[in-house]
């Protein structure tokens, strides 16, 4: 055994060793710039609380900071412009204290009478279509200026996740009440246009369908480990360019540094440039058929109302052949209705791998005539979408199946499907908030939209979805979720595809850019290297 | 000239063709499935949000009820907002026809610039090496479609010279033109292709009338023989053709738009459509509809110049 003054040494010689070889310090973030990102589509109104759409969402975290921000991983919240939260000993109350001394991008102070002036716009039932999410909160009371109470109906297990959610975003009350306008909506796109920001960046322009300038917030409260104030960038220039051959093209030849949606069959061409990153980012995105359960589609019996019919085409459905030819390979069977990156997802391998005579012998206990048919909607326009339901079409025939695709605009999709005519439709979907509620509450819960309007109920999966939602216990509330999964799996009210990434692929001097998988563009990190 | 006449009677007539338009389309749209609200929300909306949203807007209305007071506020100047993108539809189409008319001009005027010299070299070399090698070419142009020649111009030329920018419509006159030369040069080509077929035959057919064997016997040059007879009486047909694809030419330009990210009317429209966004497809059909119905007018006007008699 060594003495200890050859330990010593031996640890500063270790040591020595590995400052010398290790990896170099990552280079230091170089301060302002712009970064030029190219999107396929415009954003169409930039309020946290009456926007519809993902191409609002996925922006608006670069607008507004909440009390709570979700991870990176998407998994979790920490705080944001809240300092601290203490919930009260029967969990019926949460009190949040915020951050000395913040500010909105205007100058003026974030105060508690603007948070609850916020979240009572946020969860007003008459505004937009997200005031769901903070449906537990009774009421708001602020005690000082930086002290916010919320008071709840019951405990909900959801409400830290929905408050690090876009519709929870933190606004200026006196700035939002001078806008032009009478109704809400008018008052609304009135103030997106030139808004008062809280977030990391401020709108400095906006021409609809061409471009949008955001600008530095020089009040955003967060700083970086060193305690550089963040964001680095001055600007983000966004340009709107629908066309993926187009927008790759101007990656490629340096006209933009970054861009969006890549399809997955450029993914490998670019990983090969070395000029670019070409990121996959972990994503909450799921691809799957969604059944019509229902005994009758029209007048006509309906085959999927049979389980075993439904698991039989689970088991036809080659997902690791699907995955190399929609995906280029990119994408993992799902493990469960949630992709894994959703909090409290199962996470036991692949659901029905491909097994033909499992299949067949379902098929053949349904009494399924040979022969039969079965319709397939698919997006029209969507490459991605027709190969899977062209795959599916082979995958099925063996079975006696005969699937018929329908190409259709998606509002008439969306049309049929609340009809509930139809049968199977080809569907993604991605989370907005970072916990399994809303998802499953679409996907599992009938009451909502009868499970996607596919028409599956299970009682006991209503019950513990109930009990989910106000379960103080963790613990307990992941054994609901866990026997929610499993009955829902065994069931197959869908045919489990895929979860794919969101691939972006940037500038190899882009550093610090993150899409987290609640596919939230996160700019205040990014720096543009030399 | 054309007298006053003509133009008086175009616009008289056009208020008819515009009501009827409007309510074919009107009501169209409303028959589509879903409805903006359902567009919006896609297949999560839930059936509360999706009727509060559309009776937001008012249809919950009949449609006669809807159209009365839609011709109320268009007989006020107000084309109403836009579901989807909250902005007044008058703003946008301010914002976005200037750009489709400037790159369907600039398309027009280099498919003329192209097909008509051609098209005289071609018909006075018939069935010559020269004549066949611009058909060949023009029947590749022809079967070519936009979008195609879109990417290969993006491709070879924009970023492989870097003379032009990879898309975009830029800021400022000289920039929006610099970033219009190729998109309007792939708009061009196709239709040059048609312009140059048809003046071609009409102009063979001309060379072999008796007024041109005249003319020749009278000892005029044949270059005055080609661009004085010939190719004046040839163009009549050219001009009609080239009014009638106006239309057509704005079709074009939606595609021309997606692939060169320009930001005018053809792309908003497919958006709309996809959007359920009534008032911006009403608003874009009526100014869709005039345009077209000046162009027209515009037609007649220089046929009657190139050939008085259609003016009695």
């Amino acid at each position: 055994m060594p003495n200890r003054r050859n330990t010593s040494l031996l640890a500063l010689a270790v040591a020595a060793v590995l400052g010398l070889s290790g990896p170099a310090p990552a280079a230091a973030q170089q301060m302002g710039g712009t970064l030029n990102f190219g999107r396929y589509a415009d954003s169409m109104l930039l309020d946290p609380v009456m926007n519809e759409n993902n191409v609002d969402i996925w922006i608006l975290t670069n607008l507004y900071s909440g009390l709570l921000r979700p991870t990176d991983d998407g998994a979790g919240v920490v705080p944001a412009l809240a300092e601290s939260r203490s919930w009260a000993p029967d969990h019926l109350s949460v009190t949040f204290t915020l951050r000395p001394g913040i500010k909105f991008s205007d100058g003026s102070p974030i105060t508690a009478g603007d948070v609850k002036w916020s979240l009572d716009r946020a969860r007003n039932p008459d505004n937009g279509v997200w005031n769901f999410m903070l449906g537990s909160i009774a009421s708001i009371e602020t005690e000082g200026a930086d002290k916010v109470t919320l008071k709840l109906k019951n405990y909900d297990p959801t409400l830290e996740a929905a408050l690090a959610t876009f519709n929870a975003s933190i606004m200026p009350e006196a700035a939002y009440e001078a806008a032009p306008g009478t109704t809400e909506a008018e008052k609304a796109q009135a103030f997106s246009e030139h808004p008062v920001t809280s977030g990391p960046f401020t709108l400095a322009s906006w021409t609809h369908g061409t471009d949008m300038v955001l600008k530095r917030n020089p009040n955003y409260y967060a700083k970086d480990d060193k305690g550089n104030p963040l964001p680095y960038l001055d600007e983000v220039h966004f340009e709107v360019i629908p066309d993926d051959a187009t927008r790759i093209l101007k990656l490629t030849s340096g006209e933009i540094d970054g861009t969006e949606m890549v399809p997955y069959s450029r993914v490998g061409e670019l990983k090969k440039n070395p000029a670019l990153n070409m990121e996959l980012f972990p994503s909450t995105k799921i691809t799957f058929l969604n059944f019509n359960s229902r005994p009758t589609v029209g007048d006509k019996p309906n085959p999927l109302a049979d389980v075993r019919v439904r698991q039989a085409l689970n088991y036809a459905l080659n997902k690791e052949a699907l995955i190399k030819i929609v995906t280029h390979g990119v994408a993992q069977p799902m493990q469960s209705y949630m992709a894994t990156t959703t909090p409290l997802a199962m996470k036991n391998g692949p659901l029905y791998a491909y097994d033909m005579a499992k299949a067949k012998a379902l098929i053949k206990e349904a009494g399924l005539p040979a022969g039969t048919e079965l319709h397939i909607l698919s997006l029209s326009g969507n490459q991605d979408f027709m190969q899977i339901a062209t795959a599916a079409q082979q995958m099925f025939a063996p079975l006696g199946i005969k699937l018929v695709i329908e190409q259709l605009d998606k509002p008439t999709i969306a049309a049929r499907q609340k009809a509930h005519d139809f049968q199977i439709v080809v569907t993604t979907w991605t989370n907005d908030i970072a916990d399994p509620s809303q998802l499953t509450s679409y996907m599992a819960y009938y009451p909502l939209i009868q499970s996607y309007r596919g028409g599956w109920q299970n009682k006991e999966v209503d019950a513990l979805f109930e009990e989910s939602q106000k379960e103080v216990d963790p613990a307990r509330r992941a054994g609901e979720y866990a026997t929610i999964q499993k009955i829902y799996t065994e069931a197959a009210p869908i045919g489990f595809l895929y979860e794919s990434p969101y691939p972006v692929a940037l500038s190899k001097k882009v550093n610090g850019f993150v899409q987290i998988p609640l596919g939230n563009n996160i700019f205040d990190r990014t720096w543009i290297g030399k | 000239m054309p007298s006053g006449n003509l133009v008086l009677r175009r616009v008289v007539q056009l208020v008819p063709t515009l009501f009827f338009a409007l309510l074919l389309l009107f009501v169209m749209v409303r028959l589509l499935p879903g409805g903006p609200a359902t567009a919006a929300l896609g297949d999560r909306g839930t059936d509360a949000d999706i009727a509060r949203i559309e009776a937001s807007y008012g249809l919950n209305r009949s449609i006669a009820e809807q159209f009365l007071s839609y011709l109320w506020q268009i007989a006020h100047g107000d084309l109403g907002v836009s579901y989807s993108l909250k902005v007044p539809v008058t703003e946008l189409v301010l914002q976005r026809l200037p750009v489709t008319l400037t790159l369907t001009a600039c398309g027009s005027v280099l498919a003329l610039a192209i097909a008509v010299p051609l098209a005289a070299l071609a018909a006075s070399r018939r069935d010559r090496t020269t004549d066949l090698i611009l058909r060949g070419l023009f029947q590749l142009g022809l079967s070519s479609p936009v979008f195609y020649i879109g990417i290969l111009l993006l491709t070879l030329v924009a970023a492989k010279t870097g003379l032009f920018p990879v898309g975009g419509y830029g800021s400022g006159f000289l920039d929006n033109l610099h970033h219009l030369v190729l998109p309007s040069f792939a708009l061009a080509l196709n239709f040059a292709a048609v312009l140059f077929r048809n003046l071609r035959s009409a102009m063979i057919e001309a060379m072999d009338a008796d007024y041109v064997t005249f003319a020749i016997a009278r000892g005029l040059s044949p270059r005055v023989v080609l661009f004085g007879h010939v190719l004046r009486n040839a163009l009549i047909s050219t001009v009609t053709l080239f009014g009638l694809n106006v239309g057509w030419l704005i079709g074009g330009a939606v595609i021309t738009e997606s692939v060169f990210a320009i930001p005018g009317v053809g792309r908003l429209m497919i958006d709309s459509i996809f959007a359920r966004d009534y008032p911006v497809i009403q608003g874009l059909l009526l100014v869709l509809v005039l345009t077209v119905s000046v162009v027209f007018l515009l037609t007649d006007i220089v046929e009657g110049l190139l050939d008085p008699r259609l003016n009695r």
